[in-house]
């Protein structure tokens, strides 16, 4: 099926970039902006079939990679070109189906909002560049589109950004993972610096598989594109935007910050797997350990619908992070795809829920299942995947990831196991908390009373996307277009184990007790939230204020950074500033002095002439008539005149 | 048969030059009016003739450029001449002086 | 004459040390004149010595055209252009000479130089091969060999005549 020799499949991310352009030139005043979302779901439907030939081509013709020269300077070499992998198909696939889904829902949530050009032109560049990434097959252009979506996220956080609060928000976005891709480019550097080397996915695979590179560098260069992960994909200690990015309209959420955009990071340490060692893995392991058990803590105190999942969110990126730690390779790009759907379906009935009461606040919530059945129903099934109950896709999901954390050769994979454990009960604990808060009981305000159902072009893409939270399960067995069970795609060394049992009955009951705990508390209300928090305020102000680490990092940054760029600063001002001023001040005072000699007089410029004269007279005198000529011809060696 | 003249040797002629030359230099670079400026500048001019004439005469006194060249300056010193009074006449007239050093019209 | 001149061992040195001194000294004078009417006068005399200088040197012809042009003519423009400018008896003229250090300075220096390697160099001379009709060889190489160097000096000096007469020239009064 290669129509184009290959070329067809730069349109993949070229379409949705190139509604970007026809949006920005076209749609974006008042009167043309209805028009945009045709754009964008028009190239979005011609991406996700491209990316289904591409499956389809990967099953049939393996694996394929086109480059394009771009740039060729001495040693570096840049290029643009594209890699059909069963990884970046699986990722595009998802990407295009998830954004398409929240395309639709936008037209609904968006609808009669001024920017609303704005906003679908900023949608299909993130969708272009989401897209870009996940088909690169060099690090520097994956690098490249890295830069964009963090852009993208940046301008729809902000959206709104005559809202202080939401201009804040993008900002500490961007600022957070750009530490993090400091990291990243770090890890591009040194591998430029490494001899005869090479951008290419494939081409590094060769040379870590046939030794060239020491395993010093190796887990250096892994730990420093990790870091571009921790970033991205808001792993602790770099978590703290994404709640915050919340600002942003939740459609957005939906997509950038749970779907997408969030597992690049992911996707990253996936695609860069071969450079992982050990001790990098051990790394990542812990990493996502801490993460998940701590954004689950998080998530339990929050009162903010958006905000409870966002934490969520970082909780599940920190059990895909620990599957690539332990091993499980094909786990966590598995939980990343059934993570994909439920976390987008949840967001989007929030943001259901949010169109309709026009507050976040749970507690201004209470008995919406009456008024919105479609919501609620959905809701409820993204819940029960998300807590990963049986069979639902988010129960095998998480199940794979356990198992491999059982079965995993690590040190100390038996601790992650049990964090798992644990903050698998408190996930389940959370987000029916979340449920019963928002859709059942009594309602608790004047706008929960008289809310009613959002309107088709919302509830259809809930409806899609409850049915994938389903049956994504399914995937396990086998995924269509390929005849092979997910497992098998992805097969590495380290995976492949038979179904641990007991770790399902495990996880089962955590999630079940997790439920019922929440049923206890919000539901029925037999068990007391408040008598809790009393009895324990340290804990209950620990997760309230998400362990503080926010203030921790203000501290960092008002007396560590900006003491060091003070330092910095006073050095520019005073050293190379002071060379620059210097120089001027010299040229000045030398312009001074000289210009002395500028008299206007006559007789001033005859006298120079004439000192001229005499030493060109001098000059001859010393050179042919004195002894020092032929002083310097005896002393340089040969004879003189 | 006329005997070996004794004529002064060429140096001589050389050294008088020089000292046209000099002093005429200290002319130029001394003197406030710029009339005597131009003096000193013909007098400069005659000590380079007296060279030209004096090397033409020790050379052999076969070719004739040395007479030519001192010849032409001559006529090129006349006619600077002019043009410089001239010009002393034109300032004269801006500048109600003919003192060098109060024709200068540059700042600092 | 100056045969007459040439043959005798006294004569020529004599002459030539009348006519050297006639040169330089008038010259100093030049410049030491408080009175520039005076310097003009001197300035004459050290010229009319020059002319002198190129008859020992058997340059008749410009002898004879140096007293003509330049004590003749320049000398004459030099006075005409002197009493049309202040400077004479003017009490306001007060100060002659400016600067007189370095200037004598620079002059020394040049001179001192100059003389010293007058001195180190040896000068071969060629005796004179053909004294005779020394005027009638310069004529043949003034419209022979150096024509163009001739007639480019005579637009020179058309084109001075020109350009000082534009230069006095004052605007006509409406």
């Amino acid at each position: 099926m290669a129509v184009l020799a290959g070329y067809e499949y730069f349109f993949i991310p070229a379409l949705p970039l190139l509604a970007f352009l026809f949006i920005a030139a076209l749609a974006t005043r008042r009167d043309d902006e209805r028009i945009a979302p045709a754009f964008i779901i028009t190239a979005l439907l011609g991406s996700l079939a491209l990316s289904g030939i591409a499956l389809l081509r990967v099953t049939q013709a393996g694996p394929f990679t086109m480059t394009l020269a771009w740039l060729h300077v001495g040693q570096l070499a840049l290029d643009l070109g594209v890699t059909l992998d069963y990884l970046s198909a699986v990722m595009m696939i998802v990407v295009c189906v998830v954004s398409l889904l929240v395309q639709i829902y936008s037209i609904g949530y968006m609808k009669g909002e001024s920017g609303y050009g704005r906003y679908f032109a900023y949608m299909s560049l993130f969708s272009g560049s989401m897209l870009g990434l996940v088909i690169s097959n060099n690090l520097a252009q994956t690098y490249i589109f890295w830069e964009l979506v963090g852009i993208c996220s940046y301008l729809l956080i902000g959206f709104w950004y005559r809202r202080p609060s939401a201009a804040a928000a993008a900002k500490k976005a961007f600022v957070v993972t750009r530490f993090g891709d400091l990291g990243f480019l770090a890890g591009i550097l040194v591998i430029s610096n490494l001899p005869a080397t090479t951008f290419d996915f494939a081409g590094l695979a060769a040379r870590v598989s046939t030794g060239h590179l020491p395993a010093a560098s190796l887990t250096l260069i892994s730990l420093l594109i990790f870091c571009g992960a921790v970033g991205k994909s808001a792993q602790f200690p770099l978590h703290i935007w994404l709640p915050d990015a919340m600002e942003g309209p939740t459609p957005v959420s939906a997509l950038i910050h749970a779907a997408t955009m969030v597992a690049a990071g992911v996707y990253l340490v996936a695609r860069c797997y071969f450079l992982f060692t050990p001790e990098s893995l051990l790394v990542v392991a812990i990493i996502g350990t801490i993460t998940l058990f701590l954004a689950a803590t998080m998530g339990v105190a929050e009162n903010d619908i958006k905000r409870v999942m966002a934490y969520s969110t970082v909780s599940q990126l920190g059990y895909m992070m620990l599957a690539l730690g332990v091993g499980g390779y094909a786990a966590g790009v598995f939980h990343l795809t059934t993570h994909a759907f439920f976390k987008a379906l949840l967001f989007l009935t929030a943001g259901s829920v949010i169109h309709a009461v026009q507050t976040n606040n749970m507690w201004q919530m209470g008995g919406l299942r009456k008024h919105m059945p479609i919501t609620a129903l959905t809701c409820l099934v993204g819940a029960l995947a998300l807590a990963g109950v049986f069979p639902l896709s988010g129960f095998w999901s998480k199940d794979e990831i356990l198992t491999a954390a059982y079965t995993s050769h690590l040190p100390g994979h038996t601790l992650f196991f049990a964090v798992a454990v644990a903050a698998a009960f408190l996930t389940a604990f959370y987000i029916f908390r979340l449920w019963f808060l928002t859709f059942a009981g009594a309602p608790r305000s004047e706008a929960a009373h008289h809310a009613h159902e959002s309107p088709g072009v919302m509830t259809l893409p809930l409806l899609v996307l409850g049915a994938l939270a389903v049956i994504a399960g399914g995937l396990l067995i086998t995924v269509p277009g390929t005849g092979h069970g997910f497992g098998q795609l992805f097969e590495t060394a380290a995976g492949a184990e038979g179904p641990a049992y007991g770790v399902m009955i495990l996880s089962t009951v955590a999630a079940l007790a997790g439920i019922a705990l929440a049923y206890a508390a919000y539901g029925a209300k037999v068990v007391s939230p408040a008598a809790f928090n009393a009895r324990l305020p340290f804990v209950y102000a620990l997760f309230k204020n998400a362990w503080y680490l926010d203030r921790a990092w203000v501290w960092f940054a008002t007396r560590v950074v900006l003491a060091g760029s003070a330092l910095a600063a006073w050095f520019d001002r005073h050293v190379v500033d002071g060379m620059v001023n210097g120089v001027a001040w010299l040229c000045a005072v030398i312009g001074l002095r000289l210009r002395r000699a500028e008299t206007g007089q006559l007789q001033t410029y005859a006298f120079v002439f004439i000192a001229g004269a005499i030493l060109a007279l001098g000059f001859i005198w010393v050179r042919n008539y004195s002894g020092y000529s032929n002083a310097v011809s005896a002393w340089l060696g040969y004879g003189g005149r | 048969m006329t005997p070996t003249p004794a004529i002064p040797p060429l140096e001589a002629y050389l050294i008088v030059s020089v000292l046209l030359f000099a002093i005429g230099l200290t002319a130029v670079l001394v003197r406030r009016n710029a009339i005597a400026v131009l003096m000193g500048v013909e007098l400069m001019l005659n000590a380079a003739n007296l060279n030209f004439v004096a090397f033409w005469r020790y050379g052999g006194a076969q070719r004739m450029e040395g007479q030519v060249f001192a010849l032409v300056i001559i006529t090129l010193a006349a006619a600077e001449a002019a043009l410089a009074l001239a010009i002393i006449l034109s300032v004269y007239r801006r500048f109600r002086t003919v003192n060098v050093d109060q024709v200068d019209l540059m700042k600092g | 004459m100056i045969e007459a001149l040439h043959s005798g061992s006294f004569w020529y040195p004599l002459a030539f040390i009348i006519f050297a001194l006639g040169a330089v000294v008038p010259a100093v004078l030049v410049v030491a004149s408080r009175n520039i009417i005076h310097s003009a006068l001197w300035l004459l005399a050290s010229l009319a010595s020059i002319a002198g200088l190129y008859l020992l040197l058997n340059a008749e012809l410009l002898a004879a055209l140096q007293i003509l042009v330049y004590c003749g003519g320049i000398m004459l423009l030099f006075l005409f252009a002197i009493m049309l400018t202040p400077g004479v008896g003017d009490p306001d003229v007060r100060v002659h000479n400016q600067g007189l250090f370095w200037g004598l300075l620079a002059a020394l220096a040049l001179a001192a130089v100059s003389l010293h390697l007058l001195r180190e160099e040896d000068w071969s001379v060629v005796p004179a091969a053909n004294l005779r009709d020394v005027t009638g060889r310069l004529a043949d190489a003034l419209v022979g060999q150096y024509a163009l160097a001739f007639e480019a000096a005579s637009v020179i000096l058309l084109v001075a005549m020109i350009g000082a007469i534009v230069i006095v020239r004052t605007e006509p009064r409406e």
